[in-house]
């Protein structure tokens, strides 16, 4: 028996068109560590990582994500932890 | 050569609050520990000064580097070595560039290279200006969104 998932927050309860993922859709094979300023959309506030359910971003993608976006931290470009919201 | 060689970036960050003159002279001398053990370099990017994330050894800037070379595998050892001994490099990172970053790589500088360019030709057109205004060869963000 099938039941739906219960919706977690409001915007589970509408329908929305599926997301595909934007590195797919550009047609990228390498994400760049040193490109702070795009792997920053990818990150809160407090410096997380957003998961792939909330981007949209495919699990190829996210794994290469998460790894330029480990690099640009061991590199002092993106916070372990950010200061901002306290 | 016999020893087959892959294509390496290292990217270092430089204590800040030396001057120019003495970050050049960091920066050659990895230059020289790269050539003298067997490896060409193709690129170094020095991107300046940056404000740091977060603070590493209580600094709030640093002077970043990027270098690309062409090394055997033997290289990275003694390079990263020399990287922890000297005492004005803060921080290093070294990777391996596997086929899909060198694909990238190369059309990220296609790119610079046709908007320098075009950014010439644009320049000169102009009347008002006295020089054509050069693209800056430093920055390098990564590959270009197609």
């Amino acid at each position: 028996m099938f039941t739906p998932r219960k919706p977690r927050r409001d915007k589970d309860q509408t329908p929305r068109k599926k997301r595909t993922c934007r590195f797919c859709d550009a047609k990228e094979v390498y994400i760049d560590y040193k490109d702070e300023k795009r792997l920053s959309r990818f990150v809160t506030e407090q410096g997380k990582i957003i998961p792939k359910r909330i981007t949209g971003t495919c699990a190829k993608h996210q794994r290469q994500l998460v790894q330029a976006i480990k690099r640009a931290r061991h590199l002092a470009l993106l916070p372990f932890v950010s200061d901002t919201v306290r | 050569m016999d020893k087959s060689k892959r294509l390496y970036e290292s990217t270092i960050i430089i204590n800040a609050s030396l001057d120019d003159t003495q970050v050049d002279a960091v920066v050659a001398r990895v230059q020289e520990v790269i050539t003298r053990n067997g490896g060409n370099i193709t690129l170094v990017n020095k991107w300046g000064r940056k404000r740091l994330a977060y603070s590493i050894n209580k600094k709030t800037n640093g002077y970043y580097v990027n270098l690309e070379m062409e090394a055997p595998g033997t290289l990275l050892a003694v390079l990263e070595r020399a990287y922890q001994l000297y005492e004005m490099i803060l921080r290093y990172l070294t990777i391996v560039l596997d086929r899909k970053a060198i694909a990238a790589h190369k059309a990220a500088l296609e790119a610079a290279a046709a908007a320098a360019a075009a950014a010439a030709a644009a320049a000169q057109t102009d009347p008002v200006t006295l020089q054509p205004r050069e693209a800056d060869p430093v920055k390098v963000d990564g590959p270009t969104v197609v």
